[in-house]
């Protein structure tokens, strides 16, 4: 080695005058260079927040358009120049929050005490207790008995590893929801690997097989039950919110509980779990269609960690109480009290650590949601929603989609699309009121375009940033961003078939 | 045995030649710290190897701060993706023979709010004084990260990986490629890995401007380093412009001649400078260009030669700054 590192010194012999002539003329040029670039590099930086602030000036000083009021143009506004700081992310995501309020009292003049409300709703309970009972789960360390378990029952074949895999990660994400499962199944999967093999590039596709199987499987179990995703939660509170009216009889089927939601998603979901498993196995053929030595590996290192204890079940005990409180529960005392209580009872019975839980949810978010819900409810309010609704079926009505299946088909595309960008439980915040408006102005049922809505807004397979569960599963390094592309577009085709298969055929049978 | 060198500071020595090589995984990095051992192979020469990770903004991944996932891999055992990457860059400088195994070796860490890891940084540092550094830092976004490091530890030289996703004009303009990002912003030499293999020496876009010429002198410095051959092109737009561009290449062929390196191949061409070059490209390892001094708002407008061939060409592109 020194022998070879002496050879190295001798290659570079720089000519002296050379060496001296250039570095000298570069380090005096730097402090005024540094200084410009710096100011410079600031504006760049923050040049998004400057062209939102100028879009949202030059529409506010645009005359009305028809059939808008001052108010709805102003929230109007508010609405595209967040989209484009939330999707720019010119300055850090709270801050967009924190400028929705600001905006609301005082562009509109809205009370604040109104405001204050809108922002904290039962849908945002629901979304902070959720985050809050995920980091509790992942914190128990079930991980390593749910793979014992999975690779107990699928014995050692490849395609049987995948479906497992995809099939375990879908059913626990459609109850604790698809991030939570993503963080605990990721380790199992990136293990299987490793024990295949230590070089990645010889395991390269079947490491997208089995990490996509986890990513996928949590995203489209998402749309299984209300506690899913937090988009379910938001829908379910807009459905409330904009069409319950406790005097109106007629209007009690707009109170969709947890039991009910299942009836419509969860079907689908389970529809859509074998698809997943075959679009994969189908684009990146595995390198080893046998991975029983890292099987048995696997199986080593779980019984190192002997039988559950005590703590373990007592976990499993009170996440099944949780789960029993929505499904029984939800429709009297709201999602949202019933998520807050399972993080209560965790943290009382000292299952996980407050700090593990202040770290490992971001606050921001849940403060962005609220925001986003205020948004929504009051574009709803001054009308903005059935403006743009009105206007975008009349897009629509030449191509013939301004009703039935047609329209169905338009608002996935919407949500597909605006899902992509940004994440599908805000997607869904700011898309709800409009489409919810636009059935009733295209005089379709509110409650299959708003689960066509929540539904579709967990199609964003294509990116990175698409789903909380492919955000986390890219975290690992195993995947480049382009097998996305490679597979995402199949992905989205099948689920958008088969649920507006469900939504013709299956959703009528249970009388919509 | 270096006393300036505390609590994880790179020290700011300007007679070092310093090279940032910025690791992600991609083979098109490694192949930029191939590139970069054959530059930095003297002792007067100190390779960091950098790899940035974002921080979470948490709405991506739906509230749940991606950290819970990553500390659950370590309690897996599981080493994260940026810690193994530099690793595997450390190895092959030791397989190059540029990293010795009797090297000393100083760890730092620094935390940084919101993520478990926070600041890593391992420092190789042989007998001589030669450095080598593995730095992983924490950053808002990747190019930020890769500036900032500049700011710590002054660069002559970063090395960066062309992005796949660079030629997507439309998120570009959303997201602009780290590539660029860096380019347009850093305050030195950058080059562009793009299937960067050393051995087929530099060709030198002139255009008998100061800051071409001041290019010509400062390759030459960088291509004495790796023994590359160096190759001169100007191209003018018309029939009449012919004359002068074999002039500048004189010019140039002089220059390099007093520092005593002789140009191998010397091309004069007539049409579209970018198209030209780009089509000249390939031949060589890399095409190296001034920086066109354009304020950001010109280039924004109206682009620059520099810009768009280092868009759009086939192969490496170094910015001389």
């Amino acid at each position: 080695m020194i022998k070879r590192l002496g050879n190295v010194d001798s290659v570079t012999k720089v000519p002296k005058a050379l060496s001296r002539a250039v570095p000298k003329t570069i380090t005096k040029a730097v402090p005024r260079l540094l200084k410009r670039r710096k100011n410079y590099l600031y504006f760049w930086q923050k040049r998004w927040f400057f062209i939102a602030l100028a879009v949202g000036w030059g529409l506010l000083s645009m005359p009305l358009p028809d059939g808008l009021t001052q108010q709805g143009m102003i929230i109007l506004t508010m609405s595209i120049v967040a989209t484009i700081l939330f999707i720019t992310e010119p300055v850090p995501l709270p801050t967009v929050a924190l400028m929705i309020i600001v905006g609301q009292v005082f562009l509109m003049g809205v009370d604040s005490k109104e405001v204050a409300k809108s922002m904290m709703s039962d849908s945002v309970l629901f979304i902070m207790g959720s985050l809050m009972l995920a980091v509790a789960v992942v914190k128990q360390k079930l991980d390593t008995r749910i793979a014992w378990l999975l690779v107990r029952v699928t014995g050692t074949s490849t395609a049987r590893i995948a479906f497992g895999i995809s099939f375990v990660s879908g059913i626990l994400a459609s109850f604790v929801g698809e991030h939570t499962v993503a963080a605990m199944m990721l380790p199992v999967g990136i293990t299987i690997i490793q024990l295949t093999s230590d070089d990645p590039k010889k395991v390269r596709n079947l490491a997208a097989v089995l990490l996509f199987s986890i990513s996928y499987g949590c995203s489209v179990a998402g749309i299984g039950t209300p506690s899913g995703g937090a988009r379910n939660a938001i829908m379910i509170g807009y459905w409330k919110e904009f069409f319950y009216d406790p005097t109106n009889p007629e209007t009690f089927m707009f109170l969709i509980d947890y039991v009910h939601w299942m009836m419509y998603a969860y079907p689908l979901f389970l529809l859509q779990l074998p698809f997943v498993t075959m679009i994969l196995l189908f684009t990146f053929r595995p390198e080893y269609r046998n991975l029983s030595r890292a099987i048995v590996k696997l199986r080593h290192k779980v019984e190192e960690q002997g039988k559950m204890k005590v703590g373990d079940w007592a976990a499993i005990i009170i996440f099944f109480i949780t789960l029993l409180g929505w499904i029984f529960a939800s429709s009297d005392y709201g999602m949202g009290t019933i998520a807050i209580f399972g993080a209560v009872i965790f943290l009382a019975s000292g299952l996980v650590k407050w700090p593990d839980i202040n770290s490992g949810v971001n606050w921001g978010v849940v403060l962005l949601y609220g925001a986003a819900i205020s948004l929504g409810l009051q574009m709803m309010e001054t009308g903005a929603a059935i403006w743009i609704a009105e206007h975008f079926l009349a897009i629509l009505a030449p191509l013939g989609a301004d009703s039935g299946i047609g329209l169905w088909a338009a608002v996935s595309a919407l949500t597909t699309l605006v899902t992509n960008t940004m994440s599908n439980g805000a997607a869904v915040a700011v898309l709800g009121p409009i489409v919810l408006k636009l059935a009733v102005a295209a005089d379709e049922s509110p409650i299959v375009i708003g689960y066509i809505t929540a539904i579709s807004s967990a199609f964003a397979y294509l990116t990175v940033v698409g789903t909380p569960a492919s955000t986390i599963v890219y975290a690992s390094g195993y995947l480049k961003t382009t097998d996305f592309l490679k597979v995402g577009w199949k992905m989205a085709l099948a689920s958008t078939i088969i649920m507006l298969f469900g939504a013709a055929v299956y959703w009528p049978l249970l009388g919509v | 045995m270096n006393d300036e060198n505390k609590a994880g500071q790179e020290e700011n020595s300007e007679d070092r030649f310093r090279i940032l090589v910025c690791i992600d995984g991609s083979d098109e990095s490694y192949r930029g710290l191939k590139y970069a051992a054959k530059l930095g192979g003297g002792i007067d020469a100190d390779i960091v190897l950098l790899y940035v990770r974002p921080i979470d903004q948490g709405l991506r991944s739906g509230g749940l701060q991606v950290d819970v996932a990553r500390s659950n891999m370590l309690d897996w055992g599981l080493e994260l993706p940026g810690i193994k990457y530099l690793k595997k860059g450390r190895d092959m400088l030791v397989e190059l023979g540029v990293l010795g195994e009797d090297w000393e070796e100083q760890h730092f860490h620094s935390d940084v709010s919101g993520t478990t890891l926070g600041d890593n940084k391992i420092d190789y540092v042989s007998k001589n004084g030669k450095k080598v550094v593995l730095k992983l830092k924490v950053a808002t976004d990747i190019a930020s990260g890769v500036l900032d490091q500049w700011e710590i530890g002054r660069y002559d030289l970063i090395i960066v990986g062309a992005s796949s996703r660079w030629k997507g004009g439309f998120k570009s303009f959303w997201d602009p490629a780290v590539a660029e990002k860096i380019v347009v912003h850093a305050p030195c030499s950058v080059i562009i890995a793009r299937d960067l293999e050393a051995g087929n020496g530099h060709l030198i876009c002139t255009d008998g401007s100061e800051a071409a010429m001041h290019t010509v002198r400062s390759d030459a410095y960088l291509a004495s380093r790796c023994k590359c051959p160096i190759s001169l092109i100007a191209v003018s737009h018309d029939i009449e412009g012919e004359e002068e561009a074999k002039a500048n290449i004189e010019a140039a062929r002089k220059e390099l001649k007093g520092m005593g390196i002789d140009v191998v191949d010397a091309i004069v061409k007539v049409g579209n400078p970018v198209d030209e070059i780009i089509e000249a490209g390939p031949d060589y390892s890399l095409i190296v260009l001034a920086d066109s001094g354009k304020s950001g708002l010109e280039r924004f407008f109206m682009g620059s030669v520099a810009f768009k061939v280092m868009e759009n060409a086939h192969n490496s592109v170094m910015i001389v700054r």
